[in-house]
């Protein structure tokens, strides 16, 4: 079975499947924004790692939407499921209180506006790009559902460059582990 | 190298033992009893709070107050008291007070009575939040039982 | 697919129904199991055969205080319950109950569910921090290494029904196995599988128990040594969210083993599929999963790992070889 495809009624009513399907986009968009903030303002660092998993789940629902269920599954999957958990984790073992973080002081008072201007600068760059440029519609992708065999076909032909180069990542990072670990049993 | 299969396999024979057990078990019937609905009945040996023994013919009790088991009580719970009815050559108790929180059933009562007046009742059922229901009449609850 | 508003309506009612009724009844499973596993009744006063037991724990769990102790987060500590039960409901949008019973038949529905186990882990986690308490973060740091170590040999195990079946979608892969259960996975007779898969179901198994928290490998709410773990601090119906996601778990666990390794709702002699085979069997697992529970005392945090690590992650890496083998061979 094929995922939802969007056929643009031109005024969906709300108790359409499209309606609901656009209140889930928005909803999964405001989660991403939502997690993002939490993620930034929140003095203790385990609420910002669950601002951030918050914000992750809410990607994956943008890739769906995007007609990649894949990536979604795997955004979860190792986005949330592994690295999320893992900040997690070594935020729990290594602090022994809950503390509020104190206040960095000794950050100059511009880096409140510039980080603002930077990013609405941004926004209005991206914004300006977005409105501006002729959208081409494209057909559904063949792998839109998923299909493993489709995806295996891509990561052994268009991408296999990728996909050595992340082998050998998960290489170097399991010789990483391993000294490290080697050096801390003597 | 060995050790690693050898581990494996008894470990596997174990767990599946294990579990042959437990499912013989699960088959069987209960064993439990369902205490409210089912009274159990006490052993010969139990030691419940003491009771006086009713002559099989007359249903009175034994009991004809001699003292011995008041004297040989340990912690003082009992208090026993008789008078000599008319046309009767023994004593016949009148007031048998058995004070139970104090008493440790130890049994000197029981070995000190030389007329089969005296044995452990099988009451177990013993519960209250006053602590003045545990002092026991024991010639009123005799009269009761009859 | 018809895209009607009634369907995924009619679907979210029957799921919740089921999960709902599935996570009370469990608990009165697993009680009477374990009662007569021990020779004694179980629950017997609250309706015929204590049947209303659940209904009357579940009274008494909502009417109880939400207490929130000093000290802890707040806001994480009310929602991580609410996480636990999530993902184990939303994973049974996926699953096949039988051959037109099934809310979404997602091409990559294998992977949703994995993807959204590691979400319940997270809410073990949040709520083990949440607590603020030396047990329940002890509780919770067990319980998540033990599920990264576990869901390496389960995720082998099932990359090998993968390639059996050449599907993600378990539609697809219990289709694959109709017609007799000499065409299961864990018997298929074909290119000689079944000379193998029964360790592949055994990994399986085991992982499930270990990704559920259940004994021998619970670990993460060790009563005797880390008091409840990460439920430690919780009373009323947050312990109880956490409870029902547990079963729910359990539940999920037991579906997707019937379907990748016993056929979904395949009858084992081709006779008459259908959902009621489909749940026999998720009942006959559920069943084993309580009876392994009664059965085994709990292991020690550094045995279970060894057991991942040394013994259950070359199995499985072993099996993924075989298949592969196997399948280009024939």
């Amino acid at each position: 079975m094929q995922p939802l495809v969007f056929s643009p009624t031109p005024n969906p009513t709300l108790f359409s499947v499209e309606g609901i399907v656009g209140i889930i986009f928005l909803l999964t968009v405001a989660l991403v924004i939502f997690g993002a903030l939490v993620a930034v303002n929140s003095h203790r660092l385990v609420r910002a790692v669950s601002g951030l998993a918050i914000c992750f789940t809410g990607l994956a629902g943008v890739y769906y939407f995007l007609l990649s269920p894949f990536l979604a599954m795997m955004q979860l999957l190792i986005y949330v499921g592994a690295v999320s958990i893992l900040i997690a984790f070594g935020i729990m073992m290594s602090t022994p209180e809950q503390q509020d973080l104190p206040g960095n002081k000794h950050i100059s008072k511009l880096a409140g506006p510039l980080g603002c201007s930077v990013g609405a600068l941004f926004f209005a760059g991206f914004s300006v790009l977005g409105l501006n440029t002729q959208w081409q519609v494209f057909p559904r992708p063949e792998n839109a559902s998923g299909d493993i065999e489709a995806v295996g076909k891509v990561l052994l032909t268009t991408h296999s460059m990728v996909f050595e180069l992340i082998s050998i990542v998960l290489l170097l990072a399991i010789i990483g582990a391993l000294v490290l670990a080697r050096r801390g049993r003597n | 190298m060995s050790g690693y299969w050898s581990d494996i396999l008894v470990g596997s024979k174990s767990l599946v033992t294990g579990l042959m057990i437990t499912a013989r078990q699960f088959f069987r019937p209960v064993v439990t009893e369902n205490y409210p609905y089912e009274v159990p009945e006490m052993t010969e040996r139990f030691r419940g709070h003491i009771e006086l023994i009713a002559n099989e013919e007359t249903g009175k009790p034994n009991c004809i107050a001699c003292m011995a088991c008041q004297r040989a009580c340990p912690s003082d719970c009992i208090s026993v008291a008789g008078k000599k009815m008319e046309g009767e050559k023994k004593k016949t108790v009148t007031k048998y007070v058995l004070d139970f929180t104090k008493c440790s059933l130890c049994g000197s009562c029981v070995e000190s009575c030389k007329f089969n007046a005296l044995r452990f009742s099988k009451e177990y059922n013993l519960v209250s939040f006053n602590k003045d229901d545990f002092i026991i009449d024991l010639v009123k609850r005799l009269e009761d039982q009859n | 697919m018809e895209t009607s508003i009634w369907r995924p309506i009619l679907y979210l009612v029957g799921i919740m129904a089921f999960a709902g009724l599935n996570a009370a009844y469990l608990g009165w499973c697993e009680r009477k199991g374990a009662g007569r596993i021990q020779r004694r009744p179980g629950p017997k006063e609250v309706g015929f055969a204590g049947l209303l037991q659940p209904l009357a724990d579940g009274i008494k769990l909502m009417t109880k205080q939400l207490m929130v102790p000093q000290g802890v987060d707040g806001i994480i500590f009310r929602v991580a319950p609410v996480i636990a039960m999530i993902p184990a409901i939303t994973s049974m949008v996926v699953i096949p109950f039988s051959g037109n019973i099934q809310a979404r038949a997602m091409e990559l529905s294998v992977l949703l569910i994995f993807a959204l186990a590691s979400l319940g882990m997270m809410a073990v986690l949040l709520g083990g921090w949440a607590s603020g308490n030396k047990y329940a973060i002890i509780s919770s740091a067990r319980a998540v290494s033990q599920n990264l170590a576990y869901e390496i040999p389960m995720l082998l195990t099932v990359i090998s029904i993968v390639m059996i079946s050449g599907s993600m979608n378990l539609r697809d892969i219990a289709i694959d196995q109709q017609g007799g259960f000499w065409h299961w996975n864990i018997f298929r007779f074909e290119n000689g599988h079944f000379l193998y898969m029964w360790i592949g179901f055994i990994i399986f198994f085991i992982c499930s128990l270990a990704e559920t928290n259940r004994a021998p490998f619970d670990m993460a709410e060790a009563e005797s040594e880390l008091v409840a773990g990460y439920m430690t601090e919780y009373g009323s119906m947050g312990f109880g969210l956490f409870m029902m996601g547990e079963y729910l778990n359990i539940v999920v666990g037991a579906c997707l083993t019937a379907t990748l390794f016993l056929g979904g709702w395949d009858c084992p002699f081709g006779l008459t599929p259908g959902v009621w085979w489909f749940l026999l069997k998720i009942y006959v697992l559920i069943f084993t999963v309580i009876w392994v529970r009664w059965t085994y005392p709990r292991t020690q945090i550094y045995r279970l790992l060894n057991l991942s690590w040394k013994i259950l992650i070359p199995f499985s890496l072993v099996n993924v070889l075989v298949t592969a083998a196997l399948i280009k061979v024939f």
